[in-house]
C-alpha cells in the first residue's frame, strides 16, 4: 500500500502544470468560452505535450500510461479549469477501441495519439438517462457488409468538433437488455451533427444518426461500454479534486484578503468552520478519486461498486465545495468574469455526465454486501 | 502508486487473524458482537492476555518491550482486532501515559511503571479536564504546590472515563500562575490510592456509570512522580495528542459496526425497503472514504514525508460516522427501541425481550456515543484547528 507518486508521475504533473500556468490563463479560458466553448486547437497544444496519446499502447504510437498517470493529468486539468475534451477523447476513446479488431485499433489509434482524430462516446439518448443499456438506437446489417445505424444520441463531448464516434446501438433484445448491444464507430460525415454550448464553457451536441453507416467494433459491447466509462468517470474524479483543491485555494486567497467589519473574513469563525468542512469534502473526494483509479483493474462487480461509491463521494463533495466556495465570495462569487463561478459551474456539470449522486447510491446499494470497506 | 498491502503485511496480517481467533475469549467477542454490557473483568482479561503477547502496548517501539510494528502493521493489528470483536483497549495506559513516560520520563519511571501498563494489570486513568477546563483545556485549576519531596494537590477533574476501576491517574496540574496559562502546567502521576482523593460518578444519559468526577483533597505527591520538568505538562499532552493519528478515526471498528447494521436490518426487514437502504449505502461510502483517508495517511508516515495533516478531519469524520451508525441503528430498530430495560442489556438475561434481543441496547448507545463528537476535542475545536491549517491564519 502507498500512495506516493513517482518522479515520472511528478513531472507529468509538472508539465501539464506548467502549460496551464504558460498558456491557459483565466483570460484564455474566459474568452473561449464567450466565442462559443471550442477547444479543439486547446486540445492540440495538449497533444504537442503528448497527452492525446497517454492511454494509446505504444505500438499505436501512444504512451501505454495507465489510470494514474490519467489520474495525475486530470487533476491538474481540472486544477487549470481546461476544458478541452481531453478525457472522452484521450481516455475514454481508446479503453472503446481496446475491444476493437486489430485492423480498426491500426486505423484509428496513432490518429487518436498525435490528436489528428478526435474520437469520443456518443451514448446518451433521450430516453435512457443515466442507464448504459438502454440503448434504442438500432443497427442492422447494410450493403457490403457494413451495418446501418438509426437513432438519436445527445449531449455528446465536443461532438461538433469530433471526427468520429463511437457509438452503441441496438442489433437484438429488448431495449434494456445488455446483451445485443453493438458498438460501432461512425465518422461524423455520416451523421447529422448539431452542436451547442454548455454551461461549463465547452461545447457538446446532439447525433443523428439515419441509416448512417457504421464500422463494428464488438457485436456484444456492453462490457467494452461499461469498463470504458468506468475509466470516464474516474478521470471526472480527478478532474474534480483539481477544480476543488483549485477552488478553494482561491476562496482561501479571497476571505485572506477581503475586509469587512475592519478585519479579513477569514476571522470569522462560522466562515472557518465552513472552510474546515470544504477541506473535509475536497480530502473526502481526493482520497476517494485515488481509490477509483487504483480498482479500475479489478474485476467487474467490484470495481463498478468501487466507481458508484467514489462517485457518490465525489457527487456530495462537488456539490458542497461548489456551492460553499461560490456563497464565501459573497457577491462576486456569482458573477460571469470571476473565475470562481466558472469552478463552480465545471462542478454542477460533471455531475451529470455517466450518472448522477443518486444514480450512483441506487447502484451502491443494490451492490452492498454483508461486509464493506476499502478491499471488500 | 499501489492500493494493495505488501505480500509481508498480509502474511503479517493473516498471523494476527489466527491469533486472535484462538486467543479471544468467545464470549467477550459475543458480548461485543451483539453490543451487550462489558465488565471490568471483560476488559482487563483481554488486556492481559494481550500483554501475556505483549501486544497490549502494540504501538511501543522495541526498546520498550514492544513490538516495534510500522504504521501499516499497527493498522492491520487493530483492524483484525476490531473485526474479530474483541474489546476496543481502554487506552489511558499503554496508548496515552506510557508514550509520554517513554518519550520524557526517567529511567527509574521507566522500570516502575511500564511493566504494570504493558502487562494490563494497572488500570489507569485520565486527568485532564476540569468544570473550568473543557476545550480551553490550559484554563486547568487543580493545583500542585511544590513542598519539600512532594506536591500537594487540590482541586477537580472530570469526565474521568472509567476511574471507578482506576488504580493510578495520569494528571494535568497548574504549577504555576505565571505567563500564559500553557506554560504554568505540569504532569503528574498520582496513585489513586492515595488519601485525599474521592471518586464519584457521574451517570450519563444513557443510565450508564462510564465517567466520574475526581476530587483532590491535599493529596501528598511524591515529587518523584513528575514526569520531565516542572511546567512542561502542555508540550508533554500535546505529545500525547499528536500521538494517535489515525486510531482515533476508529474505522475499523466502523466497518464491523456497518456490518451489524445491516444484520439489523435485515431482521427487520429493512433491506428491501429502499429508502432504509439508501440510508445505509450512504454510511458505507462515508466509511469506504474514511478508511482510503486513513490509508493516505499510513502510507505518508511509511514513506516518512508526513506531509499529510488530515488528523482533525479524521476526528470529524470518524466520530460523525460513529453517531451514523448508532442512529440508523436505533430506527433499524424501530419502536421496540423506546424500552428501557437496564438488564436487557447483560449476556445471558433471562427476561422478556421487548421486540427483538438486539433492540435491547440500541436507543443507550445512540444516546451514549452523542460523546464522541465531544470527547477529544470537540469536532467544533477540530474545524478550529483544521481552518488554522488551510488559511493559514
Amino acid at each position: 500500500m502507498d500512495f506516493e507518486f513517482t518522479q515520472d508521475q511528478l513531472s507529468l504533473r509538472d508539465a501539464v502544470a506548467r502549460w496551464v500556468e504558460k498558456g491557459f490563463g483565466f483570460e484564455r479560458r474566459h474568452a473561449l468560452a464567450k466565442a462559443g466553448g471550442a477547444t479543439r486547437a486547446v486540445y492540440g497544444e495538449l497533444a504537442e505535450l503528448g497527452l492525446a496519446g497517454l492511454a494509446v499502447p505504444e505500438a499505436h504510437g501512444g504512451l501505454g500510461f495507465g489510470p494514474v498517470e490519467a489520474m495525475v493529468v486530470m487533476e491538474e486539468l481540472g486544477r487549470g479549469l481546461v476544458n478541452a475534451p481531453y478525457a472522452p477523447g484521450a481516455l475514454v476513446a481508446p479503453a472503446l477501441l481496446a475491444a476493437a479488431p486489430p485492423a480498426l485499433q491500426a486505423a484509428w489509434l496513432p490518429k487518436i495519439a498525435d490528436a489528428s482524430a478526435l474520437v469520443v462516446l456518443a451514448h446518451q439518448e433521450p430516453r435512457s438517462r443515466y442507464r448504459l443499456n438502454h440503448v434504442e438506437t438500432t443497427a442492422r446489417a447494410g450493403a457490403g457488409g457494413g451495418h446501418v445505424l438509426s437513432g438519436r444520441k445527445i449531449v455528446v463531448p465536443a461532438g461538433d468538433e469530433a471526427d468520429a464516434f463511437i457509438v452503441p446501438a441496438r442489433l437484438a433484445g429488448a431495449v434494456d437488455d445488455e446483451a445485443g448491444i453493438g458498438l460501432f464507430l461512425v465518422e461524423r460525415k455520416n451523421a447529422q451533427v448539431r452542436g451547442y454550448p454548455t454551461h461549463d464553457g465547452a461545447r457538446a451536441a446532439d447525433v443523428v444518426l439515419n441509416d448512417s453507416p457504421g464500422t463494428l467494433i464488438a457485436a456484444e459491447g456492453f462490457a467494452a461500454m461499461e469498463a470504458a466509462v468506468d475509466v470516464g468517470i474516474a478521470a471526472q474524479c480527478a478532474e474534480a479534486v483539481g477544480l476543488m483543491d483549485q477552488y478553494l485555494r482561491i476562496t482561501v486567497d479571497y476571505m485572506n484578503t477581503r475586509k469587512q467589519f475592519g478585519v479579513p473574513i477569514a476571522s470569522f469563525q462560522a466562515l472557518r468552520h465552513r472552510i474546515a468542512d470544504i477541506k473535509m469534502q475536497v480530502e473526502l473526494g481526493r482520497s476517494m478519486s485515488y481509490f477509483a483509479s487504483l480498482t479500475l483493474g479489478r474485476e467487474r462487480a467490484q470495481r463498478r461498486r468501487a466507481i458508484s461509491q467514489t462517485r457518490v463521494q465525489l457527487g456530495q463533495s462537488m456539490r458542497f465545495v461548489g456551492q460553499q466556495c461560490t456563497q464565501l465570495h459573497g457577491g462576486i462569487g456569482v458573477t460571469d468574469e470571476y473565475l470562481g463561478s466558472h469552478y463552480f459551474k465545471r462542478l454542477t456539470v460533471l455531475e451529470t455526465s455517466f450518472g448522477d449522486t443518486l444514480h450512483h447510491l441506487g447502484e451502491v446499494s443494490a451492490r452492498m454486501q454483508d461486509t464493506a470497506g476499502v478491499f471488500a | 502508486m499501489d492500493l494493495n498491502f505488501t505480500a509481508e503485511e498480509l502474511e503479517f496480517r493473516s498471523g494476527i487473524r489466527q491469533w486472535v481467533a484462538e486467543n479471544l475469549p468467545k464470549d467477550i467477542s459475543d458480548k461485543v458482537h451483539q453490543a451487550q454490557r462489558l465488565s471490568r473483568d471483560d476488559l482487563q482479561r483481554w488486556a492481559k492476555i494481550l500483554g501475556k503477547k505483549g501486544w497490549l502496548g502494540w504501538g511501543w517501539p522495541q526498546a520498550f518491550g514492544g513490538p516495534g510494528w510500522s504504521a501499516v502493521q499497527k493498522h492491520l493489528f487493530e483492524e483484525e482486532c476490531a473485526l474479530a470483536g474483541a474489546p476496543r483497549v481502554v487506552p489511558f495506559g499503554p496508548v496515552m501515559v506510557a508514550p509520554v513516560i517513554m518519550a520524557f520520563g526517567s529511567p527509574e519511571q521507566h522500570k516502575r511503571f511500564l511493566p504494570g501498563i504493558a502487562s494490563g494489570e494497572v488500570w489507569w486513568s485520565q486527568g485532564y479536564s476540569e468544570p473550568g477546563a473543557g476545550s480551553d483545556l490550559a484554563g486547568l485549576k487543580t493545583r500542585a504546590e511544590r513542598r519539600g519531596d512532594k506536591y500537594i494537590v487540590n482541586g477537580q477533574k472530570t469526565w474521568t472515563t472509567l476511574g471507578q476501576y482506576g488504580e493510578w491517574i495520569f494528571c494535568l496540574v497548574r504549577t504555576s500562575t505565571e505567563g500564559k496559562p500553557q506554560t504554568g502546567i505540569s504532569f503528574l502521576l498520582i496513585d489513586m490510592k492515595s488519601p485525599g482523593i474521592t471518586v464519584r460518578p457521574i451517570i450519563m444519559l444513557d443510565g450508564e456509570h462510564e465517567v466520574n468526577e475526581v476530587f483532590f483533597d491535599n493529596v501528598e505527591v511524591p515529587a518523584e512522580n513528575l514526569i520531565g520538568e516542572e511546567n512542561k505538562g502542555w508540550t508533554y499532552a500535546k505529545h500525547l495528542l499528536s500521538h494517535e493519528r489515525t486510531n482515533i478515526a476508529d474505522v475499523n471498528r466502523a466497518k464491523r459496526e456497518l456490518e451489524r447494521l445491516k444484520r439489523i436490518a435485515k431482521a427487520e426487514g429493512l433491506w428491501d425497503d429502499q429508502r432504509f437502504r439508501d440510508q445505509i449505502a450512504l454510511l458505507e461510502v462515508d466509511v469506504v472514504a474514511l478508511e482510503m483517508m486513513v490509508l493516505r495517511v499510513l502510507s505518508a508516515e511509511k514513506s516518512g514525508k508526513n506531509s499529510l495533516d488530515v488528523a482533525g478531519l479524521l476526528k470529524i469524520r470518524g466520530s460523525e460516522i460513529q453517531q451514523r451508525y448508532t442512529e440508523l441503528m436505533m430506527l433499524a430498530g424501530g419502536p421496540a427501541t423506546r424500552a428501557y430495560v437496564h438488564e436487557a442489556m447483560e449476556a445471558g438475561w433471562q427476561g422478556d425481550h421487548v421486540g427483538a434481543a438486539h433492540s435491547a441496547s440500541l436507543a443507550s448507545h445512540y444516546f451514549n456515543y452523542r460523546k464522541t463528537t465531544i470527547y477529544g476535542g470537540s469536532n467544533e475545536v477540530q474545524r478550529n484547528i483544521v481552518a488554522q491549517t488551510v488559511l493559514g491564519s
